[in-house]
């Protein structure tokens, strides 16, 4: 039984369509990157799956779980951490832990025990007495952290938790969310900074326009090798860097991209490193003076517009394909 | 700051009224009001004791006393009360509380009892002034602890109302609302506390308790705030609530039974007529208000109590659904029941015959029944969309009201309301005709009655035409009940 799954899920406000028909599964123990651009359909599906909003159509599960149906027990399994949210003013770091680990039913000892784990892990404990209101993006976002998992939630939902933090907060936060991954929890995690979601994720959902469109590991995904899009390499000539592109032209299956300052970027149009030992050859063969050939790694945000790109050209199905859509509302 | 200091509240205290306790006694509003207090009474109490020798310094401290607390009590505190759940709502806070264990009634249960506790403490700083004043004498204690009382149970009511309408996003409603209710009761606290508090006559001799009347009055009044406090802090609930928490049944079914109650006195020929009608008055129109401004989306999980109890569930579904097709459907029903109560105490008493008659009074109370109705229709076709439905209703109603104030003064002013009827469509237009003579008693009755009828048939159908989704829902719900058994 996965960790999260989501099947023909479609959410409608009046007529826009948030969510359109989105289907994917995250397997327990996972850390799973969900990316997309503003109003893509990110927040409205984690919302849902939070137990936060109603689906229009579909359904949504958490460990089983229906979470339209039994949204309290959904609620025990989940941490949940939303892309910004307000702290109260008058109350320290600690009073708004141990406000919401009242409001979770923890008492007495235990409470105060869990509050202590938390600030431990989050390393809150020297802003304990802070007025939480006052805090940086970043201690923000590490109390938010600790709020989430005052629980002790199998899975944790974080939208956009990197947004507006500064390279040392970032980090810091990605090293919390890989001990919680090293602890078998399962994270569900938005983020515009694709980088990092990759180094973080065993897997990447991409989103668009409320629709999945690409489903799987990053490191796949960065080498090209589950797309058709082929693989970059970058060339570089002792002479004239124009020559690259002129021979290009010439070349079946070999796409030139873009100059650099002694060669430039191609696309071999084939994931065989022989076939792409051939086209070396051929180079030298050609007279060309090459002084470095070497396969590029595609990051996340060129594979993500690869995709977006390759969608809006036709050439690549939406997945899931299409379900009967729902009546309007 | 060790954890120790997290013992400060007992587990068994309401989360919510530990976190808004913390918060609020370091607020600068309640500091402020609290030291000002002391100050105002601390210089007035010795300065009256300076010159003590008029026989009316007594009542004059007591009517400073009063005055003071009412506006501390009446109007500041309740006022912070204004952004208590819009607050929550914006700094997005609210979704992390629906995660817990709270539910949205403990929420805003929570913030209302925190701001009633502050009151509390104001109430307690300014006993040993009431004490000292004593000694100036001409104190009638009852009356003055009664006053006093009564002034802390108002209190408590309109800090319910702010409360309850804080989960409303129209700005207009949140704030100005309330504003303007407070600063009409700031007037009427003047007139009555300067003018009353410490004397004879009026409000204070009701106070003394001693007649069947005064005591059944004050039980009334605290009966009605209770009942409007309690309306107003489920409709906050229901404002900020997810869709799986259903605050509309508990609501309307209170006031189904508080209805009944009154019918039940109606037939033992308790209550005098007019007393009855205006307890009926009390309990429904509020509910209605409410139930037309109900919202909610219908989810399973509020229709799985109905549904599993068979067909007679699910029939009682359709009213107490948290949703506005519902509403209209317990609306028609409570006004139906409020009818029935009312000319039942007519029938049923000792006379055995109605006396009612054609009497302008029906037209009246027609007229203000449509008038609960009418911005519900208006609403429906003017309006997509369930957002600021409460808004909507409100400043419809509002709008109503300035509509007939200026018909009325137009129907006086020209000595001839004929033009009224251009007016017909809206039921308060038929109360402005009361104020002409051509046309009989009857024909207006009539036709109040006919707009009366129309707007609750509009609403049914309109209210029928969106229960299309609400029957998947059912079904869903009885699906799955049967899936599992």
């Amino acid at each position: 039984m996965p960790a999260l799954k989501v099947n023909n899920l479609f959410r409608y406000f009046g007529a826009l369509k948030a969510v359109n028909g989105v289907t994917f599964e995250i397997p327990h123990g996972s850390v799973c990157g969900f990316v997309g651009a503003n109003g893509a359909g990110k927040t409205t599906t984690m919302r849902i799956l939070a137990t936060l909003d109603y689906p229009t159509l579909g359904s949504a599960e958490v460990c089983g779980i229906n979470v339209v149906h039994r949204p309290a027990e959904v609620r025990k399994m989940i941490g949940w951490m939303p892309d910004h949210f307000g702290n109260y003013e008058h109350m320290t770091v600690l009073e708004y832990l141990d406000f919401y680990a009242r409001a979770l039913g923890y008492k007495g000892q235990e409470r105060r025990q869990r509050i202590q784990e938390v600030m431990d892990f989050t390393d809150l404990v020297p802003l304990a007495d802070r007025f939480s209101n006052k805090l940086s993006k970043g201690m923000t976002q590490r109390l938010g952290l600790g709020r989430a998992l005052l629980g002790d939630p199998q899975i944790l939902i974080m939208d956009e938790p990197a947004a507006g933090l500064d390279p040392k907060a970032r980090v810091e936060l990605k090293h919390l969310i890989r001990v919680l991954a090293q602890e078998g929890k399962t994270i569900f995690i938005s983020s515009h900074i694709l980088s990092e979601l990759g180094e973080m994720c065993d897997s990447l959902l991409f989103i668009n326009n409320g629709r999945i469109v690409h489903h799987g590991d990053a490191e796949t995904l960065k080498r090209g090798s589950d797309s058709v899009g082929g693989v970059l390499y970058d060339v570089q000539v002792d002479g004239d860097p124009q020559s690259i592109s002129d021979w290009c032209v010439l070349q079946p299956n070999v796409e030139f991209l873009e100059s650099r300052k002694n060669g430039g970027r191609i696309r071999i149009d084939t994931q065989d490193p022989t076939k792409a030992a051939d086209v070396l050859a051929r180079m030298v063969k050609d007279g060309l003076r090459i002084t470095e050939y070497h396969r590029e790694e595609r990051n996340l945000e060129d594979a993500f517009i690869d995709i977006l790109g390759r969608i809006e050209s036709g050439q690549e199905a939406i997945l899931p394909p299409p379900l009967p859509q729902p009546a309007e509302i | 700051m060790s954890l120790i200091h997290l013992s400060d509240f007992s587990d068994r205290i309401s989360p919510m009224l530990v976190k808004e306790l913390r918060q609020g006694m370091r607020a600068k509003t309640f500091i402020v009001v609290f030291l000002s207090l002391q100050v105002f009474l601390a210089v007035m109490l010795f300065s009256a004791g300076a010159a003590s020798t008029s026989d009316q310094v007594g009542s004059v401290i007591s009517s400073i006393i009063f005055t003071f607390f009412s506006i501390a009590v009446l109007i500041i505190q309740p006022l912070r009360g204004t952004n208590a759940l819009s607050s929550e709502v914006k700094g997005n806070t609210i979704d992390m509380m629906v995660l817990t264990r709270l539910s949205a009634w403990r929420i805003v249960y929570g913030k209302w009892v925190a701001i009633v506790s502050q009151s509390a403490l104001l109430l307690t700083t300014i006993i040993p002034y009431l004490i000292l004043r004593y000694f100036f004498g001409g104190m009638n204690l009852v009356t003055e602890m009664t006053a006093l009382f009564l002034i802390f149970i108002t209190s408590m009511g309109v800090t319910a109302v702010t409360v309850g309408l804080s989960g409303c996003s129209s700005v207009i409603i949140r704030l100005l609302l309330p504003v303007f209710g407070l600063l009409m009761l700031a007037y009427m606290l003047l007139v009555a506390s300067f003018g009353r508090i410490g004397r004879s006559g009026g409000i204070m001799d009701f106070l003394t308790l001693d007649s069947t009347e005064s005591r059944i009055g004050v039980a009334v009044y605290i009966a009605t705030v209770v009942y409007l406090g309690y309306t107003m802090l489920s409709l906050g609930a229901s404002l900020i609530a997810p869709a799986a928490e259903n605050h509309a049944f508990p609501r309307r079914l209170v006031s189904v039974l508080l209805v009944l109650f009154i019918l039940g006195l109606s037939v033992y020929d308790i209550p005098a007529t007019w007393v009855l009608m205006t307890c009926v008055s009390i309990v429904v129109i509020p509910s209605i208000v409410v139930a037309l401004t109900d919202s909610a989306m219908l989810v399973p999980t509020v229709c799985k109590p109905f549904v599993k109890r068979g067909i007679i569930g699910r029939t009682l579904g359709w009213f107490f659904y948290p949703t506005w097709n519902s509403g209209v459907i317990y609306s028609v029903m409570i006004s139906l029941l409020g009818l029935a109560t009312i000319f039942s105490a007519e029938l049923l008493s000792h006379t055995g015959h109605m006396t009612y008659g054609y009497s302008d009074d029906l037209v009246v109370l027609f007229s203000l029944l449509g008038s609960l109705f009418f911005p519900a229709v208006w609403h429906a076709f003017l309006f997509r969309g369930e957002n600021q439905r409460l808004a909507h209703y409100l400043l419809l109603q509002v709008a109503s009201f300035v509509m007939l104030g200026v018909l009325s003064i137009l129907a006086d002013s020209m000595n001839n309301g004929g033009f009224l009827w251009i007016f017909a469509w809206h039921p308060l237009a038929y109360i402005a005709m009361l104020t002409e003579h051509s046309t009989s008693r009857e024909t207006i009755l009539s036709g109040v009655i006919v707009v009366d009828i129309a707007m609750f048939l509009i609403l049914l159908i309109r209210g029928g035409m969106e229960t299309k989704r609400s029957a998947s829902i059912i079904q869903e719900t009885r699906d799955n009940l049967e899936i599992n058994g």
